[in-house]
């Protein structure tokens, strides 16, 4: 499928067909490459291993309406909700209140954050005085205060423990230190000169990306720059139309949940209604489960950023991840449900647990159109790990952030990959050698675990386990992992992945046991600010991911290798996967005659996998709209409360549109959608919006 | 080396499509070039094929250096040795494990490469050193007895072909004892075996980093030892008296023997040559700063002479995922070449590479099969090149096929067929143009402080484009441009880099210790280097990777000759805090300052060879006219001239098209080419 040849709208005078044809696609490199550049900035600069060995930070570049124009290849969750903060910061502080030399730094979940730890900074890029856009880096700042060390405070029930939090406040005024704000900021945080220099890496960022951009205004000019970055955005649109068409039109259900290792087990339910008419897609989670007590929140930016990245996933990987691509998406997320968090609802664990959850919610909606198309779940937990103390060899503070890989879901031509990073990032993950160089641990083993992939046709990836061993006094550890009771879910008969643990070995005992167990916390899966003495050990083992197809339809050859190889044992093989093993001097060979008979009756036919498409329900006959208008919000300089959109939930910072019968939206579109699409599934709401 | 001036010097460069062969005469600098298609199953054929197409008589070579891509096509191909990876206990899985990040943020489809080893050839050892250096867990006799058990049966039940080992420990770049005693062990019980320690292959931190490392030098060491001993058999038959050497990834050259040794530190000998000469071909000009620019069929290699030093970096991977951290010319290299095809993604826009139509079916016009608009035919359309003279008129081009082929592509994007071409090429030189703004303002230099060295095949068919789009000053083309690369062999020097890694902080400093540790470095390099076979005294220089208490990265800063004083110290942090600022826009005042690696760069000079300076002929004339369309013009009426009637200060005014054997040079309306007395043809603008 293709989509007509761009088609900037020429500059006067501008009489070179071929040159148009170039300098779209040069602008279009030049553009990702200034993001590119900071984020080589970032990395070299930054203070935590998080930013120069794990990079979770992402560099993007604004047009000065607060399109996205382009952005780097480092963190899929950041970047998804990125084009809310700015957009949203840009209307409440006001188009000229940002001057040249200014950054504005804010990590406020309610406005279009991502959660606490992530800071976003922005710094206006100013042409001759005239003003061109934003550069932005939203980063992960490791320790940011609140109840917890390392920012990631597992038992929180409200945003004031998460740490300090920030509305867009400026960090630099016209080059020169905003002292009152950074003063705050030293004095909340635990480990204050990481931040600093942290905050100066962004920084310095944002520094190289207005230079470059200087020189791409020199080389092509402001105007011919913005006629084609307009050009960009649309080619953006109608290409992702295009592969958005590939998807018969239709209403797929899928659900899944959020998850307390506790006694019993809680669970917060995510309930998705994924709606294909043509050549848009609406994500609605209407029917999902109120806001929780705890950090699996997200905000509407992180529950957005979760759809984009599917959609983004099932997509062509050429289509350039500017704002148009995002045009053809809409997401309905009720306030105040797990989908989209009103204050002071806590939100930490949104980006890292439910953002990968949410994805696999859509693969999961999405196989029932595009079996083809899919995986299984992920593993589909960061396990994120946190610690701190004083370091005995330096006696200085230290704080750290340790997350690990996950299996994969498996695909239909393919096995999933084994311990790679969740798809809400993309990180590296810190090395052993670094690692135990900056932090008073010593990993015992690092290996992936045999048989922790969901079998099936194509098997879901490993995960990993990792033995850390504490070498200080002591040290302050809190955690944060999901997927501990329920396993990551296989297609079409794949088996599901081994789940995710966290285990203590107290030093001088000959096992390891839970966290309940060996320190009475209420949950094994969210832990926070426990002690470990020196000679304890934590074994960190993150989920394997779901498989793909039924195992015992699996090409016995490829079972033969994963046995050889150590992935799946001989037991599993016969076992699963119904394939009967000799052992040799030499390895194993397959028992043709035996296998035939395991299968015989297995596994029955083949399972159907024709897409199920269901019609989209007849659009309700909307009654006459009563006439609606924009007002604009007054609200004093101090207060910094937010309201949302009745229908998709979004921030209404400057400007609502008042419907007739007194309803708020954030645009007369989401207006007439609420008419047209959400009354006729779910009638009048009897729960208003918290406020 | 400190050799006397006699007999001849040859360079050999055997690409994946062409063997190179340049020979110099040492008394009056006169070459004598061959091409020789190559020959993959055996690559030493080519290399005799080319010395009897060039009537070389071996007796009379004082010297003879390779470059080769014998290993990395090896590596890229996967065609190495079975290896089997012993490591500290509980960390097998290392080179599976990897660094967790995908290629991409948004591909449902990629695939996790699979290292170069089976999982079931990684073996532990009981053994642990921390951080610093210290022993935690001893390695006993007994754990080494177990080991070498365990490796006998790995090997017993294996399959025949080549072996090799792989050792790889935790923190065995501070305290290398452990790995060593296993090495030796495995050196006694496998008599010959092919073993690649790390501490020895790429002493530097980031364990999956040196394992991938040590698992690609180990891969292809037996192949690349045959290599070595069949051509030095060959060459030995065939008269050759000196010692041969083979260009290494830095820029220097090593004995075929210890090549063969340390296999990893030749994968980019078959491009290290092209910066060596357009560092040379600036200095002939009076140049210091120049961007090499090397386009062939297939790719193109870029990179960067600053103020006359060339810039290294240890960042390669065989794909993405896959690290060798060995030391390697800084350069750039992307799928642009003659060969790349142009395509229209599914959003409809205009792409050139990095896809290859290759030698086979090769560009349209070949009229081999291919139906691709390459960057070749869109050349042929624009009338730049002459389709009776490619390779000399050996591979004579159908334009009609050419038109075809973009005409097909035109009607995609509806333009006109000679807007097609235009925009073809000029996608293909601002992807180029990328790439140079990314090796120069990316480190804080400005190309058009810059003067651009031109060669390869289709190199001066665009030189004067990409210097016009990256601002700089003027383009130099080389005599045999398709050759050059092979004549940079004969310039390079004898090069060994040592590094200790070993963090140590500013406010806790040994200056003295720091000093002992320099000189042992320094030691270790020359000792190398006289194994390497250089005689004299070698130049040294030192440098130490520091960053900000806290940081992660490093920047290499030069160490100020002499001991390291405390003067000399106060020095290096002021550079330190300099170069950074520089490049990031701030310091932090009073921070503390974390050395992390010492450098030592121990080089041994060879005696350069000059190109020879040409006798002056009465000024050229072209030989013909034809059509060539430029830029935003219709087609013009252009002279062609043939590069052999240039000689020493003659001036053509462009629009002009030069032709030789190798090489097309393109001179643009508004541009002027002047030949210098050796050769060289510098594009300047009027």
């Amino acid at each position: 499928m293709e989509v007509s040849a761009p088609a900037p709208r020429r500059g006067a005078g501008s009489a070179d067909p071929a040159g148009d044809v170039v300098t779209m696609t040069v602008i279009h490199n030049r553009l990702v490459g200034i993001c590119r550049e900071m984020g080589a900035t970032m990395m070299r600069t930054a203070y935590s291993p998080i930013f120069s060995e794990s990079r979770d930070f992402s560099c993007v570049l604004f047009d000065r309406d607060g399109r996205m124009l382009a952005q780097t290849e480092f963190c899929p969750a950041q970047v998804g909700a990125i084009r809310f903060v700015v957009k949203w910061l840009i209307a409440e502080l006001g188009e000229d209140a940002v001057k040249p030399g200014d950054v504005v730094v804010h990590n406020d979940p309610y406005r279009g954050g991502v959660h606490m730890p992530e800071h976003v900074v922005v710094k206006p890029v100013y042409y001759e005085g005239e003003l061109f856009g934003y550069v932005a880096n939203i980063a992960h700042l490791v320790e940011i205060g609140g109840m917890a060390v390392g920012g990631f405070a597992a038992t929180a029930t409200e945003v004031y423990q998460e740490g300090l939090r920030l509305p867009p406040v400026w960090l630099m005024r016209e080059g020169r230190y905003n002292h009152d704000v950074w003063r705050v900021i030293m004095a909340n945080h635990r480990a204050p000169r990481y931040s600093w220099g942290d905050l100066h890496a962004m920084i310095a960022s944002l520094t190289v990306a207005e230079r470059r951009c200087h020189e791409l205004l020199d080389t092509f000019g402001l105007a011919a720059v913005r006629e084609v970055s307009d050009a960009l955005l649309d080619h953006a649109e109608r290409w992702m139309r295009n592969e958005i068409r590939a998807i018969p039109s239709g209403e797929y259900e899928f659900a899944d949940h959020m998850e307390d290792a506790s006694d019993p087990p809680a669970r917060d339910w995510i309930r998705l209604r994924l709606v294909v008419q043509d050549d848009e897609i609406i994500a609605d989670f209407t029917a999902s489960d109120p806001q929780a007590a705890n950090v699996l929140n997200c905000t509407y930016g992180v529950t957005a950023s979760g759809v984009y990245n599917a959609v983004f996933h099932f997509a062509d990987n050429d289509v350039p991840h500017n704002d148009g691509a995002y045009r053809p998406i809409t997401v309905i997320a009720r306030p105040g449900s797990i989908v989209n968090v009103v204050h002071p609802g806590a939100s930490v664990g949104g980006n890292t647990e439910t953002h990968p959850r949410i994805w696999g919610i859509m693969m999961g909606a999405l196989a029932q159109a595009v079996p083809d198309r899919v995986s299984a779940a992920t593993g589909g937990t960061s396990c994120n790990f946190l610690f701190g103390g004083t370091h005995p060899d330096t006696g200085q503070y230290y704080v750290h952030y340790h997350f690990d890989g996950v299996g994969w879901g498996g695909r239909a031509q393919a096995d999933g990959n084994s311990h790679q990073v969740v798809p809400n990032g993309n990180c590296p993950a810190t090395p052993v050698e670094v690692f135990e160089t900056r932090y008073p641990l010593m990993a015992r083993a690092y290996r992936l675990r045999r048989d922790s992939a969901g079998a099936g046709a194509q098997r879901g990836g490993l995960g990993s386990d990792r033995v850390l061993e504490v070498r200080a006094p002591s040290i302050t550890v809190s955690a944060l992992f999901d997927r501990m009771v329920t396993q990551p879910w296989g297609l079409f008969g794949g088996g599901g992945g081994d789940p995710s643990r966290l285990l203590v070995r107290r030093a001088g005992q000959p096992s390891f046991q839970t966290f309940r167990d060996a320190f009475g916390t209420s949950s094994n899966s969210r832990v926070a600010n426990v002690e470990l003495r020196e000679g304890d050990q934590v074994m960190i083992s993150s989920p394997g991911g779901g498989g793909y197809g039924p195992p015992a339809r699996r090409d016995p050859a490829l079972v033969l290798r994963d046995v050889a190889e150590g992935f799946v044992s001989p037991q599993a093989a016969r076992g699963v996967y119904k394939v009967a093993l000799d052992a040799a001097d030499d390895g194993y060979r397959i028992d043709h005659a035996a296998t035939a008979e395991l299968r015989r009756d297995e596994p029955g036919p083949e399972p159907s996998r024709e897409p199920t498409v269901r019609a989209p329900a007849a659009a309700a006959q909307a009654a006459p709209p009563p006439p609606g208008a924009w007002e604009e919000l007054t609200v004093d300089w101090w207060q910094t409360d937010v309201v949302n959109c009745e229908c998709c939930g979004q921030v209404i910072v400057r400007n609502r549109w008042r419907a007739g019968d007194g309803r708020q939206f954030c645009t007369p579109a989401c207006d007439e959608r609420f008419r047209t699409y959400w009354l006729p599934r779910y009638g009048t709401p009897s729960e208003r919006r918290p406020q | 080396m400190g050799r006397r001036l006699v007999g001849i010097r040859i360079g050999i460069d055997t690409g994946g499509t062409f063997t190179d062969l340049i020979v110099m005469d040492e008394a009056s600098g006169e070459l004598r070039v061959v091409k020789r298609p190559s020959t993959p199953d055996d690559p030493s054929r080519a290399i005799f094929e080319a010395l009897a197409h060039g009537a070389v008589d071996l007796r009379g070579a004082s010297s003879l250096v390779l470059g080769t891509t014998v290993a990395v096509n090896a590596l890229l191909q996967r065609r190495g040795a079975r290896v089997l990876y012993i490591t500290t206990e509980g960390f097998e899985d290392v080179p599976f494990l990897q660094r967790v990040d995908r290629k991409f943020h948004y591909d449902l489809d990629w695939q996790r490469p699979l290292p170069l080893v089976a999982r079931r050839d990684c073996l532990g050892v009981r053994e642990r050193v921390d951080y610093r250096g210290q022993t935690v867990t001893p390695l006993s006799d007994a754990a080494v007895g177990e080991l070498v058990q365990a490796v006998r049966r790995r090997v017993d039940d294996g399959a025949s072909g080549d072996l090799a080992f792989a050792l790889s420990f935790l923190f065995a770049y501070a305290q290398p004892e452990h790995e060593a005693r296993v090495r030796g062990a495995l050196a006694r019980e496998f008599p010959g075996a092919s073993i690649s320690a790390s501490h020895e292959v790429a002493p530097i931190w980031r364990e999956y980093e040196r394992a991938s490392t040590t698992i690609a030098d180990a891969s292809v060491k037996p192949l690349m030892r045959r290599f070595v001993d069949v051509l030095d058999r060959g060459l030995r038959a065939q008269g050759l008296q000196r010692p041969w050497t083979v260009m290494k990834s830095n820029g220097g050259q090593m004995a075929a023997r210890a090549a063969g040794q340390r296999p990893v530190q030749t994968l980019h000998s078959g491009l290290a040559g092209g910066i060596i000469a357009g560092r040379a071909l600036g200095q002939a000009s009076g140049e210091a700063n120049v961007i090499t620019f090397d386009m062939g069929g297939t790719s193109t290699d870029v990179g960067v002479v600053a103020d006359g030093e060339i810039g290294y970096t240890t960042a390669w991977e065989i794909e993405f995922g896959l690290p060798v951290a060995a030391p390697f010319i800084d350069m750039t290299t992307m799928g642009a070449g003659g060969g790349s095809v142009a395509w229209v993604n599914k959003g409809g826009m205009l792409q050139v590479g990095p896809q290859s139509a290759g030698a086979v079916p090769g560009p349209a016009c070949y009229a081999q099969g291919g139906g691709d608009a390459t960057v070749t035919d869109a050349n042929v359309v624009l009338g730049r090149l002459n389709p009776d003279n490619f390779l000399g008129g050996e591979l004579p081009l159908d334009p009609d096929l050419a038109h075809r082929a973009l005409g097909r592509l035109a009607r995609r994007i509806g333009l006109d067929v000679m807007d097609a071409a235009r925009a073809v090429v000029q996608i293909a030189v601002e992807n180029i143009a990328e790439a140079v703004r990314l090796l120069t303002m990316g480190r804080g230099l400005d190309p058009r402080t810059f003067c651009l060295a031109a060669f390869g095949g289709a190199g001066p068919l665009h030189a004067a484009a990409i210097a016009r789009v990256v601002g700089a000053r003027a383009a130099l083309v080389p005599p045999h441009p398709g050759l050059f690369s092979a004549y940079g062999a004969l310039l390079a020097d004898v090069r060994v880099d040592k590094t200790w890694t070993h963090v140590v902080r500013s406010d806790s400093l040994d200056l003295a210790d720091l000093e002992a540790r320099l000189r042992a470095l320094e030691r270790e390099a020359a000792a190398e280097l006289r194994s390497e076979g250089f005689a004299g005294q070698p130049r040294v220089q030192r440098s130490a990777n520091m960053r900000y208490l806290g940081q992660n990265y490093e920047e290499e800063i030069p160490i100020p000759d002499g001991p390291l004083s405390p003067a000399g110290w106060r020095a290096l942090l002021a550079s330190f805090e300099q170069h950074y600022e520089h490049a990031y826009g701030y310091r932090i005042a009073n921070e503390i300052v974390e050395l992390v690696q010492l450098n030592v760069t121990a080089s041994g000079a060879s005696v350069k060879p000059q190109l020879a300076v040409l006798p002056r002929k009465p000024p050229a004339r072209p030989r013909a006219t034809r059509r060539v369309w430029f830029q935003r013009q219709a087609g013009v009426e252009c002279p062609v001239y043939d590069r052999a009637d240039l000689s020493p200060a003659d001036v053509i005014e462009g629009p002009a098209v030069i032709e030789e054997l190798d090489s097309t040079t393109l001179v643009h309306p508004g541009q002027r080419l002047t030949v210098g007395e050796r050769g060289v043809a510098t594009l300047v603008w009027r």
